[in-house]
């Protein structure tokens, strides 16, 4: 190959193309950059996720492996190529009926691939989707929608139905699923403006150093395109960002010192060709290492180095929940449990990285960007930008997944900086590495716990220390410290309680918010626990659990009486026929001798408080109506794949009485949205929805005064509506006292989970056979996104059971760091408990959290049946289980 | 590629060389594609035996019915090389010339008793696969030189291969530890075995002993159990998060008594 640049040829989607380009330029960049065509999404660059995957000829192929000059005189597929004359094809058609996208990032790539498949197979059984789709990852759906989306194809019957008109209740289809089908919707990185200039940050190889930059006078001779190289002076604003006042610890670019590897300390600033070719290597910044502060026992080890200046011990902060007198009460107990538990960071590993671009107009800088979070971006980039919040508009793009960690800053403060100085628009993509490198963690935790039970099987008293490595910034680190100790107790009434935690500074990535804050962790040790309990009183884990359940009437560990909607033993009642079945059917199975395959059944179980803790956490939401009659939502709650969009669309159209069909959506736009808070905590059901149902009834009660009058005659109040009914929700809490003692939830959610698994023991590999969830939701909005919120969550479980961990410089991509692929991922069954919440809209709680945290545990517990080891460290990856059966003998 | 002066590349799928270059990894001078020339390109069974292409899809070698009933653990390797859609791409050759210690096709190859056909500026030469790697990630090609074609040898009667390889999740991984046999008896004694060991050493091992185990034999449990603990004396892993080096160790001998029981089946059926 050559380096000339003749044009390319080749066919896309039934049109010949000629491209001029490169002829080791992937085809995913020319198809993207080149022909406009987005849908081809980028999400390692390296063959690992799959998201780019097309039909070359008719086969699967990932187009970021494949150079453009080999795609010369052949037929690309693209998704935009599926849909004919505005018709989506039937694969496309089964994917909306079945609900198979979520955030949508990873659907092009699972569409070409089962188009493959199909075209080879019009019959495949599960086993072949299974392989067909195993190159593609997804983290959003837990893929068992997908598969039943593809097999019903096969099956080659009418796709299902399509509701678009149901309310409360009804499994009415997304309403924004139709651009994640066909390619159209824009994802952080799918759209720019042609004259953008592009961003890259170069950042720390050095967990911890001191640093200065050169002269830059030779990058810029060497590299004509290079417009400018940003650095911390050019902050204007404070540099400093956080999610609290008293946690703006994290610059934007560093000032002299980093505290992580990954951290970014300039911006490279031109046009795109030359961004690409600047290597860190060419940029004159000299590095001085210093010996990094790696683990949390290493962070409060006496003498340590001071990673703050204001933290003398590198204690962020401490939690603390206290009541009753748990050492006396232990002292009484027929049985005592104890243990020590580690966790390790785990990596969100949204398939689409963060991206964006911004530009200045006037006295404002516009971000479009990916996020979880669009008024606190506002805020946020506002404070280091020196602007007031209405100088910053924040305009969100569809978001290829989050689970928190599109909750903190990333390529926003950049982009905003260099639009505002150069006057000129600019883009930032992160590559994978960076991504996973720059980005927030699960917060790794160390947890000693132990818990009492009297002779009868009621709990007694509860002790609970964990340490959670927070790394190098405040990031969400106070959220799980104070999260921690109120749940620690998991979901039982415990009289005698003690849980402290503390967050702490390490020269490791900043430990932010991610599906649970902290409570997935503090799972993991509770549930094991009770286990070891009801053993120790020879009762059954499931009736041990039962007879300990929160319910009506129980008081927490802060001292919270739980006044409704605790569904705890209703999940467990409606387990209780498959744990039977389950348990007797493993048991059976190793009495066999199945040589080295040992099978186990394990049950766990959780509570989760719905919004923030013991903190103001509103939202607001508008509905307008027009002349014409239809109803338009103004919803500031991002839908990151959740289905947030769905489900304030569905509360709104039961309150108005009218169907879904007829409301429009406007979303996260700051000029154009009221602030509906973050996309976190599992609060936009619950909090949100009550601001869409509030909204609805206000222009319901309107109308209703309005009696029979025609909506066309009626002046318009605002442009384009007659009418605008306004909510507001602020779920009741209270700030909890010294001892952690207040209502910190006004309500929560409960779950149950089963895990059946089969161990090869010769091995130490973990194969889950199959997971029973019971949830309690309150009220099942929309039962095919709950059911789609349990399967995610159960299989972002399942990584963090047994292979997910995070290891800043070597696992900073998607082949060393390993996510569920669609063949880890087994059955799942959904059993639903609508114990109604009297405050929530309809009844309803949250779910997006909830449906993560009995998972890890359940495997755990079954790990144990299995073969009688517990593994107390997770992920429970094959050779520490292997260790631990060869310690215990069951190994040889 | 001589012309380039060690600095060309071999394109062939590209699944790793894009991804090098993306990294910074290798900065090429020349990138010869090789996706067009035929002999690189195409199985001829010859011999007896097969003569693979190095350029050769795993997509297209999983297809290759006769290949699959010879060599069912090479095939079933070559189509563990990451996911269906990287298979439509990568092959068997780069997979080897990558020369990473835990690719899949080594093992398997190594056990199946590949000889290599390289060309390069002084002509054609032969090499047995095990002699490639000289370290992860390098190979003992002279410059200029780029392997042709993969022979697969001419398949006894009552013989038979298998690979096996452990991993963390279901697909598209790198093995922990990887194990490749192939057998051939008369009646039921052992007349010749191979046996190839992956990501327990800096290069793919050929483990002469764990065969001299198996020879002679007729798969008893002692003649597993030596084999087993010949395996895990060849080995010499590195300690990362993949899995310690104990676990490793001990895997190399659990693979090896598994993939020789499948490889004994099969030669049964053969």
């Amino acid at each position: 190959m050559s380096a000339a640049t003749d044009k390319i040829a080749f066919n896309v989607n039934g049109r010949d193309v000629a491209v001029a380009a490169a002829p080791q330029t992937r085809l995913a960049d020319v198809l993207r950059e080149e022909l406009g065509l987005t849908g081809t999404k980028i999400g390692c660059n390296a063959g690992d996720c799959g998201a780019c995957t097309i039909r070359l000829d008719g086969a699967q192929v990932c187009a970021c492996l494949m150079p453009v000059a080999q795609a010369a005189g052949r037929r690309v597929e693209t998704v935009e190529g599926l849909a004919r004359d505005g018709r989506l094809s039937p694969l496309q058609q089964a994917f909306h009926a079945h609900g198979a996208a979520q955030c949508g990032i990873c659907t092009p790539g699972m569409l070409m691939a089962a188009e493959d498949l199909l075209a080879r197979d019009a019959a495949p059984d599960e086993a072949a989707v299974l392989d067909a789709l195993g190159g593609v990852l997804c983290r959003c759906t837990g893929y068992r929608k997908i598969v039943d989306a593809v097999l019903s194809v096969a099956a080659g019957a009418q796709p299902a139905p399509v509701d678009v008109d149901g309310g409360v209740g009804a499994r009415l289809a997304k309403v924004d699923a139709l651009p994640k089908l066909t390619g159209a919707e824009a994802y952080g990185a799918d759209a720019w403006p042609a004259d953008a200039l592009v961003l890259r940050a170069v950042r720390s190889p050095h967990a911890a150093a001191r640093f200065t930059v050169g002269d830059l006078a030779p990058l810029h001779a060497r590299f004509p395109g290079l417009v400018r190289v940003f650095s911390a002076a050019d902050v204007p604003g404070p540099n400093a960002f956080g999610i609290y006042p008293v946690g703006k610890d994290q610059p934007v670019l560093a000032d002299g010192e980093v505290r992580y590897r990954g951290e970014a300390v300039l911006a490279l600033v031109g046009d795109g060709a030359t961004i690409a070719a600047i290597r860190d290597e060419d940029v004159p910044v000299s590095w001085a290492p210093l010996d990094p502060i790696l683990g949390a026992a290493a962070g409060v080890a006496p003498g340590a180095r001071r990673l703050h200046a204001r933290l003398e011990d590198n204690v962020l902060v401490r939690g603390r929940v206290a009541r009753g007198d748990p050492d006396a009460a232990e002292s009484a107990a027929a049985a005592v449990a104890t243990g020590r538990f580690e966790t390790s960071f785990v990596e969100h590993a949204y398939i689409e990285p963060e991206a964006g671009w911004a530009r200045r107009v006037g006295d404002r800088v516009e971000i479009f960007v990916t996020t979880q979070t669009p008024y606190m971006d506002r805020d946020e980039v506002a404070h280091v930008m020196g602007l007031k919040p209405d100088q910053v508009r924040i305009i969100p793009s569809a978001v290829g997944g989050g689970f928190g960690g599109k909750l903190d800053l990333s390529v926003q403060p950049l982009i905003a900086i260099a639009a505002w100085h150069l006057k000129r628009p600019v883009r930032c993509v992160y590559t994978r590495p960076e991504s996973m490198a720059s980005s927030t963690k699960r917060h790794p935790a160390t947890i000693a716990a132990r818990f009492s039970a009297d002779r009868d099987g009621h709990l007694l008293s509860a002790v609970f220390e964990g340490d959670f490595n927070t790394g190098a910034y405040a990031s969400w680190g106070p959220t799980v410290a104070n999260r921690v100790p109120v749940h620690a107790t998991g979901p039982y009434a415990v009289p005698h309680v003690r849980a402290t935690t503390r967050a702490i500074h390490t020269n490791e990535p900043p430990s932010g918010a991610f599906r649970g804050f902290g409570v997935p962790q503090a799972a993991v040790a509770h549930e094991t626990l009770m286990d070891e309990l009801a053993a120790g009183l020879g009762i059954d884990p499931l009736e041990f659990r039962h007879r300990n359940a929160l319910r009506v009437g129980s008081v927490t560990a802060t001292g919270q009486r739980l006044e409704a909607s605790a569904g705890l033993q209703a999940c467990l009642d409606a387990l209780r026929p498959r744990w039977r079945d389950l348990r007797a059917a493993a048991e059976a199975f190793n009495k066999t001798g199945a040589g080295a395959l040992r099978r186990g059944v394990g049950v766990a179980c959780m509570w989760y408080g719905i919004g923030n803790t013991s903190m103001s956490n509103p939202s607001e939401m508008e509905i307008g109506v027009a002349r014409d009659g239809r109803f338009t939502l103004f919803s500031g709650a991002l839908d990151i794949g959740q289905g947030s969009n769905t489900i304030m669309t569905q509360i709104a159209a039961e309150a108005l009485g009218v169907p879904a069909s007829r409301i429009r959506l406007v979303t996260g736009d700051t000029d154009l949205t009221r602030d509906a808070g973050k996309t976190s905590a599992s609060r936009q059901t619950f909090v949100s929805g009550n601001a869409a149902r509030l909204a609805a009834e206000d222009l319901r009660a309107q109308l209703a005064r309005l009696g029979n009058t025609d909506l066309a005659a009626l002046p318009e109040i605002s442009p384009g509506f007659v009418a605008i009914g306004r909510g507001r929700f602020d779920p009741p809490t209270t700030a909890l006292d010294a001892e952690g003692q207040g209502v910190p939830y006004a309500t929560y959610g409960f779950a149950a989970q089963l895990a059946a698994i089969e161990v090869d023991t010769g091995l130490g590999t973990i194969k889950v056979l199959r997971i029973v969830a019971a949830h309690d939701v309150g009220r099942a909005v929309n039962p095919q996104q709950v059911e789609g919120q349990i399967h995610g969550g159960i299989a972002q479980g399942l990584g963090l059971a047994l292979m997910e961990e995070y290891v800043p410089g070597r696992t900073e991509n998607l082949h060393d760091y390993l996510i569920p692929t669609i063949g880890d991922i087994p059955p799942i069954e959904t059993l639903l408990i609508e114990d109604a919440e009297p405050l929530g809209p309809f009844g309803a709680k949250g779910i997006g959290e909830p449906a993560l945290i009995p998972t890890a545990p359940a495997i755990l517990n079954a790990l144990h049946h299995a073969t009688g080891v517990r593994v107390r460290r997770v992920p429970a990856t094959p050779d520490r289980v292997h260790a631990a059966l060869r310690e215990a003998g069951v190994a040889p | 590629m001589a012309a380039a002066n060690g600095a060309g590349r071999i394109l062939a799928g590209g699944t790793d060389l894009l991804v090098q270059m993306r990294a910074g990894v290798v900065a090429p001078g020349a990138i010869v594609d090789v996706k067009r020339i035929a002999e690189m390109t195409t199985i001829v069974e010859e011999l007896g035996g097969f003569r693979i292409g190095a350029a050769v899809s795993a997509a297209v070698i999983g297809e290759h019915e006769r290949l699959a009933q010879a060599w069912p653990g090479v095939v079933e390797a070559v189509n563990l090389i990451g996911s269906k859609q990287v298979q439509g791409r990568a092959s068997a050759g780069g997979n080897l010339c990558n020369a990473s210690p835990a690719a899949d096709s080594g093992p398997a190859l190594v056990a199946a008793g590949a000889m290599l056909t390289i060309q390069g500026p002084k002509g054609r030469r032969d090499l047995p696969v095990e002699k490639l790697h000289a370290g992860p990630g390098r190979t003992t090609l002279e410059p200029g030189e780029l392997i042709v074609s993969i022979v697969l040898p001419p398949r006894p009667a009552r013989s038979g291969d298998a690979y096996l390889r452990l991993i963390p999740r279901t697909e598209m991984d790198i093995a922990v530890v990887g194990c490749g046999v192939s057998l051939a008896f008369e009646g039921d004694v052992c007349t010749s075995a191979r046996v190839g060991l992956g990501a327990v050493a800096p290069t793919v091992l050929l483990v002469g002993d764990a065969a001299s185990a198996l020879i002679g034999s007729r798969l008893e449990p002692d003649a597993i159990a030596r084999a087993a603990a010949a395996c895990r004396a060849a080995c010499r892993p590195i300690d990362d998060k993949r899995g310690t080096i104990a676990y490793r160790t001990k895997i190399a001998g659990v693979l090896l008594a598994r993939a020789t029981a499948i490889a004994a089946q099969r030669a049964r059926s053969h």
